[in-house]
C-alpha cells in the first residue's frame, strides 16, 4: 500500500501513528489483519449475544435458553437466534406466544416458574 | 402466464400461492414472462414475475406509500417506477401494524412493508421486478401472531426489487509474519435492496391471539 492510502487509513490514530509513515503502516498492517480475523469472530460474538438476549426474554416466562430452543426444535419452529432476539425485544407478544409454545411442546418446561416474591422481614415479624 | 414456479421444493404454501397470484392478473399478456434462475439452492423459495407495465392502473405508486419509509431509498430508482407497479395482491393486507419473518437465502429477516432491506444478490432479478417470497416463518399482527412450523402455510411476502448494487468494500488483507506474505485485496459483494409491498395469505391459519 502507498502512503496516501495508509495514511487515509491511519486516520484517528492516536501518537505518531498518524503522522509518520513507518509507524502508521505498521500500525495500519496490524488494524487490517485485526479486521480480517474478526469478520469471522463477529459471527460468533453476535451469535452468544443474541443467545443472551433470548435468555434474558425466555427467563421473565420461566423458561431458560436450553429448554425454549429444545422446544422450538420439536415444534418444528425453525427461527434463528437472530430473530428470537430481536422478537424478544421488540415484539414481546408474539415472542411471549413462542414460549408458550415451547412450553407445551416440551414437559420439562411445564411449571412456569413464577417469580417468587421476596418477602422482607416485616412479613416474617 | 408471468409467474413460474422455480426449483419446485417441498413446501406446500408454493403450490398454493401460485394460483392465487395468477388469478389477480387475468389481463396481463404473455409477452413479459421471465423465468430467473437462482443458483444457490436456498433461494428456492422465490418466484419471480417481470413488472408489466401495459396494464391500465396508472395511480398507484407505491414509492411514499408509507411514512416510516427512509428517506434514502424511494429516489434513487429512476423515475418510471412510478406507474410501472401496480399489483392487486398488495391492497388486502392492512396496512398498519404487521410484519413478517421472511427467509431469503438461508437468513432471516424482519419484514415490514414499505420498508426495504438489503439482501444477498438475487441472481438474474432485475429493477422492479415483483418477487413474491414463499418462505415466512412468522407473520405478527397488531392481534395476533401466526407462527409457521416451520412455515406459515399459503402466506407470501410481496416485494420489489429496487435495486442491484454492491456493497461497501472490504480490504482483505493476508498476511503471514516471517513468511515474507502479504496481499491486499479490495472486495465488494454484491446485494440486492429489495422494498416490501405486503404480506398476504396468513389469515386462515391457525393462530394465536395475544393480549
Amino acid at each position: 500500500m502507498n502512503k496516501k492510502e495508509v495514511f487515509k487509513l491511519a486516520k484517528g490514530f492516536r501518537g505518531r501513528a498518524k503522522n509518520c509513515i513507518r509507524i502508521a503502516r505498521e500500525r495500519v498492517e496490524k488494524a487490517l489483519q485485526y479486521s480480517y480475523r474478526d469478520r469471522r469472530n463477529k459471527k460468533r460474538d453476535m451469535r452468544s449475544l443474541w443467545i443472551e438476549r433470548i435468555n434474558a426474554g425466555t427467563r421473565q416466562h420461566g423458561v431458560n435458553y436450553g429448554n425454549f430452543m429444545h422446544g422450538l426444535m420439536k415444534e418444528n419452529i425453525q427461527l434463528n437466534r437472530k430473530v428470537l432476539s430481536e422478537l424478544s425485544m421488540h415484539e414481546p407478544h408474539s415472542f411471549k406466544a413462542l414460549v408458550d409454545i415451547s412450553r407445551t411442546a416440551f414437559p420439562g418446561n411445564k411449571k412456569p416458574v413464577l417469580a417468587s416474591k421476596k418477602e422482607g422481614l416485616a412479613v416474617v415479624l | 402466464m408471468a409467474t413460474l414456479s422455480l426449483c419446485a421444493s417441498s413446501l406446500a404454501a408454493k403450490s398454493a400461492a401460485a394460483p392465487a397470484l395468477s388469478s389477480t392478473t387475468p389481463s396481463m399478456p404473455l409477452s413479459q414472462s421471465q423465468t430467473v434462475a437462482f443458483l444457490c439452492h436456498s433461494l428456492s423459495s422465490l418466484r419471480l414475475t417481470t413488472p408489466c407495465s401495459k396494464r391500465g392502473t396508472p395511480s398507484s405508486s407505491f414509492v411514499p406509500k408509507y411514512s416510516e419509509t427512509e428517506a434514502a431509498a424511494p429516489s434513487l430508482t429512476e423515475p418510471p417506477e412510478t406507474e410501472i407497479v401496480e399489483s392487486p395482491v398488495q391492497q388486502q393486507p392492512k396496512k398498519e401494524e404487521v410484519f413478517a419473518v421472511v427467509m431469503i437465502g438461508s437468513r432471516q429477516y424482519i419484514v415490514i412493508p414499505g420498508r426495504y432491506i438489503y439482501t444477498q444478490r438475487l441472481k438474474g432479478a432485475k429493477e422492479n421486478d415483483k418477487i413474491i417470497l414463499n418462505k415466512v416463518l412468522l407473520v405478527g399482527t397488531k392481534t395476533s401472531t401466526y407462527i409457521g412450523k416451520p412455515v406459515v402455510p399459503n402466506a407470501a411476502v410481496h416485494a420489489v426489487v429496487e435495486e442491484q448494487l454492491l456493497d461497501k468494500k472490504v480490504i482483505v488483507f493476508k498476511y503471514k509474519k516471517k513468511k515474507n506474505y502479504r496481499r491486499n485485496i479490495g472486495h465488494r459483494q454484491p446485494i440486492t435492496r429489495i422494498r416490501i409491498m405486503g404480506i398476504t395469505g396468513y389469515e386462515d391459519s391457525p393462530a394465536v391471539t395475544l393480549p
